[in-house]
């Protein structure tokens, strides 16, 4: 079967392309969905306008940061591939947090734009059964209820039994500068406007969000002596669990503030912003706000931080993080050049502000599948996300799921307590959403469990059965814990060397103490007999031992109501005891277990004992169906 | 929650009225079909009240005369339609109402359903459904005022209140926790740690009142033991202020349980004379004393009363052994025949008790009884030891609300503890997760902590 890959030197081509999956769009979801699918033995296309626009990083250099940098870590543990592509793709490497607690150390990359797509490039043409198609898609062809291919804008048709959508920001995509609109997703680049309609016809409730990016800034225009370096860790800690080896000389970025006279700047034009001057309908995210809102919102804050990081080491554009801003391009030049370091500041391409559709994630299952259409799965921006991570993280676990229901085996969901993806999927379709959902570990409830240090602990026994872990990968795994296991047995027999007349102390002891470090037995006669790059871990592992069980006996307490399901049908009953309010949410939402119910908010735990019943009794009545099924 | 329901609200017996209740969303068609009167209960308003006749609506003979008072969904009780009957007291009256209100479409209402439906609809929480039935089985005066201030929701408002100020201590450490780069400083400041302090100070002081609370809703059982022949029928007799119990000077005259309820500071306080405690040959008195044994054993309270004027022998400290971990009021009685024994000759034998104190009394003249009516309001902790009388509209009179809120201010307990300690601030967030859910236990509402509403309302985030 051969598809054609170039659309524009056969534009009335309409030839016929047969799939498992097809995969629309090519950026952070869209990578991970179709390399999952190929994986997973699927015949898989990944559709995208432009080839060379994969895996693009539309809006800051970096990825991972607080929070998303342990979804990074667990999208490793499973088999994607964000983490491998991001180690090759790197300038800099840097654990945030490192001086909070270890459950929030974060790792965070800056990455060369280019070569991230390029890396990207490189291993999407190495995944046997994938095959990446130039086009457009315009409509979702259903047949018999269920997703039966793609109908592109030229005329062919792309026939596959399921169908992941990853838009982005593209769907009714509209720019805005200053006063100035320009319809489309992504500077320069088209909105994705019968896709967007033919989303309307399948029914499905959509909202409208907002999000912004900061100006680009030449490289050659900015005075590095007047801002306060940063550097990466030495040595730098790779992302993936796989990267054996990291050899890169680290770039600086740099740390510069604003000043009154940036504010004042801003606070003059401020009527320009079509933020203020109501332009914008769309719910921007309050945790990365415009510099315009951070300049009204805080009138108090007489400076904000900048800092000043390269999108690459060959190209000249410069990330100015914390000046998103939609205002005129000559106000942004204006008040940039208020800021030291940045007085003579060449603008490339000025922030802009972009409004986009996304689809409520309540018509969703767990499973990124859209409810009311089988074989139909969204990921990324569509489900109401932001951030490359979030979108990665969905991409796999909906490209995971396409591939495992055409496959005809079940589908696969993490809890909470499993993972931070887990909370992210849950967050998704059982709240409502008012701005673009961000990871933030105050979000897991179970956070000590999901560290960046045991994302593979947690995961690759899971990626493993799936089959996006290989046997190879799992046996590392398997003798990493085994060996850390050991050791700290090892480390509760003996003991250390004490000062006279102090009590002895096992090493443990040692250990669980707040000031207790592997580095620190070895100091009092005791040489750990693990890797160097494990001590975090075991560390941590000691230390809060007490706190990690009391939060492991709290998650099998909520598991099990996540192990409780819900049948459809119940939702067409009258739910005899459930309070008015929540038999509402309920019926919107249609939760699939019990512990998705509680969490939705409206629904008091007193609702939620009378669903378990329900349940019960929903379980007693479908028994004998299962039987002679 | 389809149906409507309907049920006689008031107790059956001789009375001058009867109410009957509906609710639901037929309520003002069922009751019209049996009300005849102007306007027809289907156009009449919200809040209003009509005098009219009630018939039977299969062969339209009149049952009473009635007034029908209306309530409109949702301010009703229930939330839904609601229309009251009153009719004339008396069973039959009131009977034949409902049965004619059953006739037209209602359906008998089963226990507690009329509040089920009004926590159901949110017209109430958890913490006020409770309350209903604490409301209508209160006993005294001050349980009933505890339930009335408990069902207008003076706990919960309370306890909302605190669950507030703990959302902002999670907030300010979330904040620290998840936005370093724009936050900084340390995880968990002073100002939070205060604020943790402030919030595990008021809940203590809830817990304080909880024996109270308990004392006066639940009333307390306070049996009278000791040995035999040392007055504790006549001290029965004398506290409940009538001849109940049989008095003669024969040791062992006591065999049955007597039992008599009195009201201290509020409390009902239910006292029984017990067989005085020996060893008997006569069988119907061994039964007694292996009661009163039992009776013994059971009680957290109890009047230990001693003959004053004897000193302390074996059958004593055998008596005494029983008092571990118990609250012992100590009479010594027989006071006007010139006691040899003194309260601290009892210390001893009290060393196990939760609390104990001692009061000489004479049951026959009436001497100290004052005093020990005092000491037995203490005994029972129908008197709060601090003596805070603002506490009282809200003392925790129900176990499982103190059993949430001593694990809540257990929880910040930790929660200071572990600053204290330097511990990451994601520890002392889980802590105050812990507290909270805790306090959410008791209004039955989840907590819906909405902890980054604050974070962003509060701090300047983000890049």
């Amino acid at each position: 079967m051969t598809i054609p890959i170039e659309t524009a030197a056969r534009p009335d081509a309409a030839s016929e392309g047969r799939f498992d999956v097809v995969v629309v769009g090519a950026g952070h979801a869209g990578c991970e969905a179709a390399v999952a699918c190929a994986r997973l033995g699927l015949h898989t296309a990944l559709l995208t306008v432009n080839l060379d626009d994969t895996a693009k990083m539309s809006c800051n250099p970096a990825i991972g940061g607080i929070a998303k940098g342990h979804m990074v870590r667990e999208i490793d543990a499973l088999g994607g591939i964000m983490g491998i592509v991001t180690d090759r793709a790197a300038i800099q490497f840097k654990m945030l947090n490192r001086g909070r607690g270890p459950a929030v150390w974060s790792p965070r990359a800056q990455c060369d734009k280019p070569l991230y797509s390029r890396e990207m490039l490189a291993l999407l043409a190495g995944v046997p059964g994938l095959e990446r198609i130039a086009g457009v898609a315009n409509h979702v062809r259903l047949e018999r209820g269920r997703v039966a291919g793609i109908e592109l804008a030229d005329g062919r048709f792309l026939a596959c039994r399921a169908a992941v959508i990853t838009p982005g920001t593209f769907l009714d995509g509209l720019i805005h500068i200053g006063s100035e609109k320009i319809a489309g997703g992504r500077i320069g680049e088209h909105a994705a406007l019968a896709l967007s309609e033919c989303l309307s016809e399948l029914g499905l409730e959509r909202g409208r969000l907002k999000t912004g990016t900061p100006p680009r800034i030449h490289r050659d225009s900015i005075d590095t002596a007047a801002m306060a370096p940063q550097r990466g860790d030495d040595p730098p800690q790779p992302f993936s669990h796989w990267t054996e080896r990291l050899e890169l000389d680290q770039v600086l970025c740099w740390l510069t503030r604003t000043s009154e006279r940036t504010h004042e700047v801003i606070r003059r034009n401020i009527h320009h912003s079509p933020l203020y001057s109501g332009e914008i309908k769309g719910a921007g995210p309050r945790y990365c706000p415009s510099i315009e809102d951070k300049v009204v919102k805080f009138p108090e804050r007489t400076t904000h931080q900048v800092f000043v990081e390269p999108e690459g080491r060959d190209v000249p554009e410069i990330y100015v993080n914390g000046l998103s801003t939609s205002l005129p391009a000559d106000v942004q030049r204006e008040f940039v050049r208020t800021i030291p370091g940045l007085e003579r500041a060449e603008l490339i391409r000025p922030g802009y502000a972009v409004e986009y559709d996304f689809v409520l994630p309540h018509q969703l299952q767990a499973t990124f599948e859209v409810k009311q259409v089988p074989g139909l799965f969204l990921a990324g921006q569509i489900c109401g996300t932001s951030g490359y991570e979030e979108a990665a993280a969905q991409g796999l676990i909906a490209g995971i799921n396409a591939a495992l229901q055409v496959r005809g085996d079940p589908q696969f969901v993490l809890r909470r307590d499993q993972a931070y993806v887990g909370v992210l999927v849950d967050d998704l379709v059982t709240r409502e959403h008012r701005e673009p959902y961000r990871m933030f570990t105050s979000a897991a409830e179970h956070r000590l469990l999901l560290r960046a240090d045991n994302a593979d602990e947690r995961l690759c026994e899971i990626g493993h059965a799936i089959g996006l872990v290989s046997a190879g990968q799992i046996e590392r795994v398997r003798a990493k814990y085994a060996a850390i296991v050991a050791e700290e047995r090892r480390l509760a027999r003996i003991s250390v060397v004490v000062p006279e007349g102090e009590r002895p102390m096992r090493a443990i002891e040692l250990l669980a103490r707040p000031e207790g470090t592997i580095a620190g037995l070895a100091a009092r006669g005791v040489a750990s007999e693990i890797p160097p790059a494990w001590s975090d871990c075991i560390e941590v592992r000691v230390r809060y031992r007490g706190y990690i069980e009391r939060q492991q006996r709290t998650a099998e307490k909520s598991a099990s109501m996540d192990h409780v399901l819900l049948s459809v049908s119940l939702w067409e009953d009258e739910l005899v005891g459930v309070s008015r309010e929540a038999r509402e949410k309920l019926r919107r939402w249609r939760p699939a277990t019990v512990g998705q119910a509680s969490r939705i908010a409206g629904v008091s735990p007193s609702d939620v004992a009378v669903l378990m019943v329900h349940a019960r009794r929903g379980r007693a009545n479908e028994a004998p169906a299962s039987v002679e099924g | 929650m389809t149906d409507t329901i309907a049920a006689i609200a008031t107790a059956s017996g001789r009375a001058g009225l009867a109410v009957l209740r509906v609710s639901g969303p037929e309520a003002l068609s069922v009751a019209g079909h049996v009300f005849r009167g102007r306007p027809p209960l289907s156009e009449a308003a919200s809040h209003t009240v009509h005098h009219g006749w009630a018939h039977a609506t299969t062969d339209a003979r009149c049952l009473d005369e009635v007034v029908a008072a209306v309530f409109r969904a949702p301010r009703s009780y229930t939330g839904e339609d609601v229309v009251e009957l009153s009719c004339h007291g008396g069973r039959l009256s009131a009977e034949r109402l409902l049965a004619a209100l059953v006739t037209s479409g209602a359906r008998l209402a089963g226990p507690g359903e009329f509040t089920q439906r009004a926590f159901l609809n949110g017209r109430i929480d958890l913490a006020q459904a409770e309350a209903v039935a604490d409301v209508i089985h209160a006993e005294t005066e001050a349980a009933h005022e505890l339930a009335l201030a408990q069902l207008a929701g003076a706990l919960s408002r309370r306890l909302d209140a605190l669950g507030d100020r703990m959302t902002d201590a999670l907030a300010e450490v979330e904040a620290r926790v998840d936005f370093a780069e724009d936050v900084g400083g340390v995880e968990v400041p002073p100002h939070v740690v205060d604020l943790i302090e402030s919030v595990r100070g008021e809940l203590n002081a809830m817990l304080a009142s909880a024996a109270w609370g308990r004392a006066i809703r639940d009333g307390v059982r306070v049996p009278l033991v000791g040995r035999p022949n040392v007055g504790k029928s006549s001290l029965f007799n004398a506290l409940i202020g009538e001849e109940r119990a049989i008095v003669t000077e024969l040791p062992g005259t006591t065999r049955d349980r007597v039992t008599e309820s009195i009201e201290l500071c509020g409390a009902r306080v239910t006292l029984s004379d017990t067989a005085g405690l020996r060893e008997s040959a006569d069988r119907v008195e061994s039964i007694g004393v292996a009661r009163a044994w039992d009776t013994l054993e059971e009680s957290r309270a109890l009047l230990w009363v001693i003959d004053g004027t004897a000193p302390i022998d074996a059958d004593d400290h055998e008596i005494a052994r029983a008092f571990a971990g118990k609250r012992v009021l100590v009479a010594l009685n027989k006071s006007d025949l010139g006691c040899v024994l003194a309260p601290r000759d009892l210390e001893p034998l009290l060393v196990d008790a939760r609390w104990s104190a001692a009061v000489s009394v004479s049951a026959v003249r009436g001497d100290g009884l004052a005093e020990l009516r005092a000491a037995l309001a203490q005994l029972i902790e129908a008197a709060p030891a601090d003596g805070a009388g603002a506490q009282r509209s809200i003392a925790l009179a129900n176990p499982r609300h103190a059993d949430a809120l001593r694990r809540g201010a257990e929880g910040l307990a930790r929660a200071t503890a572990a600053a204290a300690a330097g511990s990451p601030g994601e520890i002392v967030a889980l802590e105050l997760r812990e507290s909270l859910a805790a306090i959410g236990e008791v209004t039955g509402r989840a907590v819906d902590a909405d902890v980054l509403d604050r974070i962003f309302g509060r701090f300047c985030i983000g890049k």
